[in-house]
């Protein structure tokens, strides 16, 4: 980065991560209504029920899911320039990029691709239904693998930085979500119970435990946007007074 | 560990106080854990105590035995580095790693022998928790050995030997002993 006193290419990034993040939460949450995940051991009686119980949703949250899935290029490249940020080796900010990219296939696309192909023609064999409900929940749990190596990657990258871009404690932060994907694992086995795709362990203990670290990494983030100076040395200490100020003003990011 | 003393008085907590974050925040993790386990043990206790009965409960005091003394040994391998005697505190270390190594095989050892007895992942509830909890602390012993061998690295060149850094590993390895001791009480002794 060789301009100064520019922070608006990385704030339209942040605020993108921010409005991204919001609207997933939405589409899968509100309007789709795949999560929190229904339950892996449904009869395939139920399951055409779960479909038509919310077809429009599924029709018009994944038709959105679809033009707005782009998105996370930006995401994900606001993430690798903070790593860029670090005085680690490139292969940590592009392996972070090629990892994320591909999270998307598995934890949106094609879990949004296959819950439309079951909503679009309500008279579909049951049978048919049912394997495709399992392909796109499994699909999503898919995702694990990605976040697992994902979160290794940015807590290495954060621990031996000199920069100081992020705080130590986010690196051990990273360990933690790293540690809660791989409780995901037994999704694959049991169709039931507390390590099922929809259990209190692989589902919302490790959704406790992303969404707390996705609030603490687009804080950070914000802190580290308001610190940026675009030179190549450490980022610049934020003073305490400061940081107090811009933390009760919400209008001082923009 | 002891706190601060003398020379250090502004230190708050041994080590990194990030890795406390770590620990407080892992902690929390864990504690759901439990409280997810001693809920369906409240469901099931029966079928709990049966499968329970399956277990040797010896083999778990074995277990937390060694934990507890690779926790003694690198917590002396840390004093012996406050007093700048790095020989010592990196023998003090190597023992740590032996019985962290300990641990590891007679547990990998325990699961073979369940496993042989059709006790495996999928037997029933009990056991799916079973294997949960010993293996993801198994993992998180594993990650150990990694802070292990950074702590080593630092108290074998002069040119490193970061105290704060010795005392961020040992707090790691301290963490999962005592998360062990939980596991511990709660899969073989809770009745």
């Amino acid at each position: 980065m060789t301009h100064h006193d520019d922070k608006r290419e990385l704030w339209i990034g942040w605020w993108t991560l921010v409005v991204f993040y919001n609207l997933y939460g939405l589409l899968f949450f509100v309007i789709a209504r795949t999560q929190p995940p229904p339950s892996p051991s449904l009869d395939a009686a139920a399951i055409a029920e779960w479909f038509d119980a919310r077809r429009y949703g599924l029709l018009y949250g994944y038709a959105i899911v679809s033009i707005v899935g782009g998105a996370t290029a930006i995401m994900n490249a606001m993430l690798a320039c903070s790593i860029r940020r670090m005085s680690v080796s490139r292969a940590f900010a592009y392996s972070y990029l090629v990892i994320y990219a591909l999270a998307t296939l598995p934890g949106m696309l094609i879990m949004g691709v296959a819950c439309t192909v079951g909503a679009m023609r309500p008279d579909r064999d049951p049978a048919l239904l049912h394997w495709l409900y399992d392909f796109a929940f499994l699909s999503f749990e898919g995702t694990m693998g990605v976040f697992l190596i994902g979160s290794l990657v940015w807590m290495a990258a954060v621990l031996l930085d000199r920069n100081g871009v992020f705080p130590k404690w986010f690196g051990y932060l990273n360990l933690c979500n790293a540690l809660t994907e791989v409780v995901v694992a037994p999704a694959w086995i049991f169709k039931r119970g507390v390590f099922a795709w929809d259990g209190a362990i692989a589902w919302w203990i490790n959704m406790a435990v992303f969404v707390t670290y996705t609030t603490v990494f687009l804080t950070l983030l914000r802190r580290m946007i308001e610190r940026e100076d675009f030179g190549t040395g450490p980022l610049p200490a934020l003073a305490t007074g400061r940081a107090r100020e811009l933390a009760g003003t919400p209008g001082a990011v923009r | 560990m002891t706190t601060a003393t003398k020379g250090e008085a502004r230190r708050v907590v041994p080590g990194q106080p990030d890795m406390w974050a770590f620990v407080l925040f892992e902690g929390l993790v864990f504690t759901s854990y439990f409280a997810v386990y001693v809920v369906r043990r409240t469901l099931s206790h029966d079928l709990f105590l049966q499968s329970q009965a399956h277990l040797d409960l010896r083999v778990g005091v074995f277990n937390t035995l060694v934990l507890l003394v690779s926790s003694w040994s690198v917590a002396r391998s840390v004093q012996a580095a406050r007093e700048g005697a790095y020989r010592r505190a990196l023998a003090h270390l190597w023992t740590t790693m032996l019985f962290g190594l300990v641990f590891l095989v007679s547990k990998v050892h325990e699961w073979a022998g369940a496993i042989a007895e059709g006790f495996g992942f999928t037997a029933d509830e009990f056991f799916s928790f079973y294997y949960f909890l010993t293996g993801i602390h198994f993992l998180h012993l594993l990650i150990g050995f990694v802070f292990l061998g950074v702590a080593a690295r630092e108290l074998a060149s002069p040119a490193r030997r970061s105290q704060e850094l010795v005392e961020t590993c040992a707090t790691y390895w301290h963490t999962i002993d005592f998360l062990w001791v939980l596991i511990f009480a709660l899969l073989y002794v809770m009745r």
